[in-house]
């Protein structure tokens, strides 16, 4: 099975602190992997890299073989990687239908086109929907996003996420401040859509993460510092000392 | 079958008809102007209107649209009418066969250019940097329009005669009427693909990359390229606007490229509304009449133009289509009677604050720059004696007690406007 995403010798300084100290991981295509580490580990500083929204100090990051390194973060999207983040990132004037709709006019093809009309764009429109069907907010589609409940907007960054159709999908703590019902709502949803794609997600919610992740990598102070299957980190020592503690058993 | 097919005929036309309508009505009665009004005067009032019309509806495909706030859009307005007036020159003096209503392709060509050009190292952020570099570009061109006289006539301007074009269908565009018809039908050719605009796919990432440049930049889309984008096409559309101009008063100085030019619209944009497409059409409208109305009344009007827009900014930042707007969701539960008696409430005392004001403000101007020895000034049909105290305190007492009154009545008045709303969201009262 060939890598989705590769990292060799991954670099990151701010100033002179290093925060990304080397990292080198290797993502098999369909695999669902999470990254856990402690606050302040450099997890979402390794997400901003991979995604091209900071720039490397040193090392490299292939999609698919192909270095992005280097490339603005549209151009990381549009070879198939999309993402979304910690804190909620919608569009809050624009309605639900249209947040969807921008995320799916690209992957069809209709770019920066200024003649067609998108009410019109029977594709567009039906894919949108099908979108909207699958988070669970057709009901409230015409509605502006930024009054939606704090649930429904995280459902809804993760179908902006997935809308382009990307193969490759980060998600940044997509069930952070959920309750437990929530919670579970929206790992059914990750799980459904993401099936037959790549997920790498950053999670703190160990529930969530040996729930759905194939394989996971602890990230300690810029490095990883274990990486295999759930049962290999639970029983991990360094992970648990350095981490997890008891929260593993 | 046949009566199936009727009725889908039936339909499609009616649905033809209710999209079609919103153009249709405003052509009907913009075509019928000239005979109904039968005004030269009417007539130089409308076309300055359809002028601006067009102006502002470009500059909010930037600002409301794109989210760029731009000081100096005046240069795209300016350069327009420059390229236009050279444009209608040639024409004269090489007698091409050319008539007049195609001049204004070539001022939106020049807009699409300078607007590209200037876009291609504007357009990399938004926000400050944005509106900065337009300052700088608006000032650096309308000094420009003084330094290159060759090409701008310095301060006199270039002026041209428009009846020296070849004539269009026999129609030479010597009276007012015939260059109201070419203004209005480029007026509805340019608002209707810049309404086309706003529904297609760049047209919808605009808003996206306004309302958040780093989510749209994770969608594949990058936020310079469709900045600069809207820009490239307002600048068009700008262009277009500046050589109606052109063409309207035969002349252009360096006043169009200006700062005031520049001012005017963002004015014009803002007391529409910038949130809606047709918020700067209602601005431009309002803008001109208020323009054109109250300078023959008073000699501050710029003044309470600036009145109007500070208070639109503060009470109403959605503009004056935005305060019509909001009240659609309760029009269409039938309580738009139940908001009549608290809106008639708080207008009476606001109408007596703002006549207040005005006549206070009347006073004073005169005072500031009547001639010497006159004591007598006219305000609201009235001829008022301003060494007399009497009319001071009047007007100062009717300001104070109208604005009390006002601020009073002004919570119960939104509660019941929030009731209102509330009804026709939930079907419900609070």
């Amino acid at each position: 099975m060939s890598a989705a995403i590769e990292l060799r010798d991954v670099r990151k300084n701010f100033g002179p602190t290093e925060i990304i100290r080397g990292v080198n991981l290797s993502i098999a295509d369909g695999e669902r992997h999470a990254v856990i580490g402690p606050n302040g580990a450099g997890k979402s500083t390794l997400f901003n890299l991979i995604t091209g929204k900071y720039s490397l100090s040193g090392g490299e990051i292939s999609l698919r073989d192909e270095v992005v390194s280097g490339l603005a973060p549209f151009q990381i999207n549009r070879k198939g990687l999309s993402r979304s983040f910690q804190v909620t990132n919608i569009f809050p004037r624009m309605s639900v239908y249209e947040n969807i709709r921008c995320g799916v006019l690209w992957s069809l093809g209709y770019k920066y086109s200024f003649w067609h009309i998108v009410d019109n764009l029977k594709d567009v429109n039906e894919r949108t929907a099908e979108i909207l069907e699958e988070i669970g907010l057709q009901a409230r589609a015409q509605i502006p996003a930024g009054v939606l409940t704090y649930a429904e907007q995280r459902a809804l960054e993760i179908g902006i996420t997935i809308a382009g159709g990307a193969n490759v999908i980060l998600l940044d703590e997509p069930t952070a401040g959920m309750s437990h019902s929530e919670t579970d709502q929206a790992i059914a949803l990750i799980r459904k859509v993401t099936e037959g794609r790549t997920l790498v997600m950053v999670e703190h919610d160990m529930g969530v993460v040996f729930g759905l992740a194939d394989k996971i990598s602890v990230l300690v102070y810029g490095e990883i510092i274990a990486s295999g299957t759930p049962e290999e980190i639970k029983g991990n020592a360094a992970v648990k000392e350095a981490y997890l503690g008891e929260e593993a058993e | 079958m046949s009566n199936m097919s009727e009725t889908a005929g039936v339909a499609r036309k009616a649905s033809f008809l209710s999209r079609y309508a919103i153009w249709l009505v405003p052509a009907i009665i913009v075509a019928i102007m000239p005979p109904v009004l039968d005004s030269n005067v009417a007539m130089a009032v409308l076309n300055q209107m359809g002028i601006a019309v067009i102006f502002t509806v470009a500059y909010n495909m930037m600002l409301g649209q794109g989210g760029m706030l731009s000081f100096g859009f005046a240069v795209y307005f300016g350069l327009g009418g420059y390229f236009a007036i050279h444009g209608v020159n040639i024409i004269s003096e090489g007698g091409w066969p050319i008539p007049l209503p195609f001049v204004p392709f070539l001022g939106g060509l020049a807009g699409l250019a300078f607007g590209a050009l200037f876009g291609s190292f504007s357009t990399n952020r938004a926000g400050t940097v944005f509106a900065m570099i337009s300052l700088g570009l608006g000032e650096m061109m309308a000094s420009s329009s003084l330094i290159f006289s060759k090409f701008s006539g310095g301060e006199e301007g270039i002026t041209t005669d428009r009846t020296e074009v070849p004539p269009f269908f026999g129609v030479e565009f010597t009276t007012e009427q015939e260059i109201y018809y070419l203004i209005a039908g480029w007026v509805f050719f340019a608002v209707f693909l810049m309404y086309r605009f706003s529904r297609t796919p760049i047209g919808r990432i605009a808003n996206a990359v306004r309302d958040n440049p780093e989510r749209a930049e994770f969608l594949g889309y990058s936020q310079k390229w469709v900045r600069f984008m809207s820009f490239s096409v307002a600048g068009c559309f700008a262009g277009v606007a500046g050589a109606l101009f052109a063409l309207n008063y035969e002349i252009v100085t360096e006043e169009t490229v200006g700062a005031l030019t520049s001012g005017v619209v963002l004015l014009q944009a803002y007391i529409g509304g910038i949130g809606f497409f047709a918020g700067p059409i209602v601005g431009a409208v309002i803008f001109t009449l208020l323009q054109t109305l109250m300078s023959n009344y008073t000699e501050i009007w710029a003044l309470y133009v600036g009145v109007v827009f500070v208070g639109t900014v503060m009470y109403a930042p959605a503009g004056l289509t935005g305060l019509i707007m909001m009240h659609i969701p309760v029009y269409r539960v039938g309580r738009m009677g139940k908001l009549t008696v608290p809106y008639a409430r708080i207008a009476l005392p606001a109408l007596i604050c703002a006549l207040g004001a005005i006549g206070f403000l009347e006073l004073w101007q005169h005072i500031s720059a009547g001639a010497t020895g006159e004591s007598e000034i006219h305000v609201f049909f009235m001829t008022l004696d301003y060494t007399s105290p009497i009319p001071w305190i009047v007007f100062i007492a009717m300001f104070l007690g109208g604005l009390w009154d006002a601020r009073r009545v002004a919570p119960a008045v939104a509660d019941t406007y929030g009731n209102a709303l509330h009804y026709a969201f939930t079907g419900e009262d609070q």
